[in-house]
């Protein structure tokens, strides 16, 4: 087993005694595209920060390899940030914009012009090297930043929410675009963003933040359907949250009473006794709509109280008892059901119990 | 009423605009006259004045004097108001209005004041009166503008455009030089304008701390005590026109400069 290219141990940092990252520990390995995602004030961009050099942890260690980096400063470690606002030097080109990282690092001149010609042409730059800054689009800007950070080879690449000044359209193209050029670099990209959907299209590994602390660590697809806590259930996609009592719990199947419903039966362990009052989580696409009975482990009837066309979706709002579902379906479905009466349902497994 | 008070408006502008440029004109045209002393009527023109400015060997060399004045002391004040307002710009320490109160305080001390408490520590420090004390006096007195103007267009810099500096392998030097330095540029051509100006254009600081040798204000102010001659007109017109040519050039690179690194 090879040591993780990065590793933060219990680094702690805090701002005039607000704590903006709560001994956080962690360790990303070569070539992931790791994701912080939270909301703003969560601590993602300070603890990316942190990695870049711009800020020194209260206590706590960070390692990039073998170096202790926890208090070298910015110009001595193996690591470049694509900013947010891009932060092109406005007096010079394109092109001297990406070479300014290799001029420092006393680059020969022929290096410099094979890696500027390398760098542009993999991400089209080509025919804007002589371009200046106020002279380029958005996108264009965002993919100069990011040949300027990857010039000199780092061995970690930063990126601090570099899609948020994009309009939405390029936003998807971008991410597609961010996501391969990480896999054809096979460089370690840390990215920090507070929009799930981005997080999910990009990621190898999502870490989730909430108040300086880890919420939930894993890939995209834990993160979506098993959610281990009411901020990572509702920050992540749409999502049904309910409230049982536990009744049974054995053989990873929890029996839960869900009041004025019924029983559901989740497929999820828990150190909850029975008798415990918990949260449940359901996906609204994970719920099956019938006319009839399905056979399923969880099974009810309801009424639709709304039904919302989405295109490729529709949502329904459906009464089950006094409570009310959200449940995403195909439109094809959704035309063979009646408003008063119809059979909804979900496998164990759809549900995640959460811890709080 | 509103047309009224637009009447007046302009009547005022035009009255203002009168005021300004009489006397200017006045002083033009005295140059013309062919007589040793000034006032109309003007029966003959010459242009023996003006031309007797660019022969006249005692007035261009205290030109030139008054020049190199302002030249040396333009750049010291850029120097250390640039210093100054990098201090103090991004950082924030207890005392940090104290710094910038004292760093003011030259600007709005009058000038007499000024002039004669400089003199005097001049004399303390036991430089002669001349070239370097009125460089140390203007410097001084220049310092507080280019720091306001430096200052100003520094707080309109994005911080990430260091930090980015700094994260591609700059020191904290290399970042100032390389990218903060040409970030500043049209502050600091405007800062050195207004310096030259100030310099060139100062009596007070430069009469008391003079030696033998005068400065071109003080120089004229000689030559009134003597008579008002219209070689005065000429020489003050020539100056009224370089002064106000190298003002417009600093304005319009001010305007390009600032343009380039708006984005």
């Amino acid at each position: 087993m090879t040591s993780p290219l990065l590793r933060i141990e219990h680094v702690t940092k805090s701002f005039d005694d607000v704590v903006a990252v709560d001994d956080l520990d962690l360790a990303v390995e070569e070539g992931q595209f790791v994701t912080f995602l939270g909301p703003s004030g969560c601590g993602k961009s300070t603890t990316l920060r942190l990695l870049g050099g711009f800020e020194v942890p209260d206590s706590g260690r960070i390692h990039l390899g073998d170096d202790d980096v926890t208090r070298t400063p910015p110009n001595r470690r193996d690591v470049n940030m694509v900013f947010q606002d891009y932060a092109l030097f406005p007096h010079m080109t394109v092109e001297r914009n990406i070479a300014f990282g290799l001029e420092l690092k006393g680059r020969g001149r022929g290096e410099i012009t094979r890696r500027i010609d390398e760098l542009t042409d993999f991400l089209g730059l080509a025919d804007l090297r002589a371009r200046m800054p106020d002279q380029l689009s958005g996108g264009q800007r965002q993919r100069v930043a990011l040949a300027r950070a990857l010039a000199p080879d780092p061995r970690l690449l930063l990126l601090d929410e570099p899609l948020g000044a994009l309009d939405a359209k390029l936003r998807g193209q971008v991410q597609v675009e961010l996501k391969a050029i990480q896999r054809r670099t096979g460089k370690t990209f840390v990215f920090v963003t507070h929009d799930q959907e981005e997080a999910l299209t990009m990621s190898d590994r999502i870490v989730v933040m909430n108040a300086g602390r880890i919420e939930q660590d894993g890939t995209p697809e834990d993160l979506y359907r098993r959610p281990v806590s009411r901020f990572v259930a509702d920050f992540i996609g749409e999502t049904n949250l309910f409230v049982g009592t536990i009744l049974d719990n054995r053989s990873g199947l929890v029996t839960i009473e869900w009041p004025s419903v019924g029983r559901v039966i989740a497929g999820s362990t828990t150190d909850h006794p029975p008798g415990a009052s918990i949260t449940l989580a359901l996906r609204p696409e994970s719920i099956v709509c019938r006319p009839a009975e399905p056979d399923l482990a969880n099974r009810f009837e309801g009424r639709i109280r709304q039904r919302i066309f989405k295109g490729p979706r529709t949502t329904l709002e459906i009464e089950v008892g006094h409570e009310t579902l959200t449940a995403a379906i195909d439109p094809a479905t959704a035309a063979t059901l009646t408003d008063d009466r119809l059979w909804l349902g979900w496998p164990p497994e759809a549900v995640a119990v959460l811890r709080d | 009423m509103r047309s009224g008070s637009g009447v007046f408006l302009s009547l005022t502008y035009w009255a203002f605009v009168v005021y300004l440029f009489v006397p200017l004109a006045l002083m033009v045209t005295m140059g013309f006259k062919d007589s040793a002393f000034i006032g109309f009527p003007i029966q003959n023109w010459t242009m023996r004045w003006y031309t007797g400015v660019f022969q006249d060997g005692e007035v261009l060399g205290v030109f030139a004097y008054s020049l190199a004045i302002a030249l040396s002391s333009t750049f010291f004040s850029l120097v250390i108001g640039t210093w100054i307002a990098s201090f103090l710009g991004p950082t924030t320490f207890r005392g940090k209005l104290l710094v910038f109160g004292l760093a003011c305080l030259p600007a709005v001390v009058p000038g007499i004041i000024s002039a004669i408490s400089l003199r005097i520590f001049v004399q303390f420090l036991a430089i002669e009166p001349g070239m370097a004390a009125i460089v140390l006096g203007h410097t001084v007195h220049n310092v507080p503008f280019v720091m306001l103007v430096v200052m100003a267009r520094l707080s309109t810099q994005p911080r990430s455009h260091v930090e980015a500096a700094r994260d591609l392998g700059a020191d904290a030097l290399t970042a100032f030089a390389r990218v903060t330095l040409p970030y500043l540029k049209p502050a600091l051509i405007g800062a050195a304008v207004f310096c030259m100006l100030l310099s060139f254009d100062d009596f007070v600081r430069s009469f008391f701390l003079g030696g033998y040798e005068p400065t071109l204000p003080v120089l004229i102010f000689a030559m009134l005590r003597s008579g008002m001659s219209p070689e005065i007109n000429a020489i003050a017109t020539v100056v009224l026109i370089l002064t106000a040519i190298l003002g417009l050039w600093a304005e319009k690179s001010m305007r390009t400069s600032e343009r380039k690194t708006a984005a």
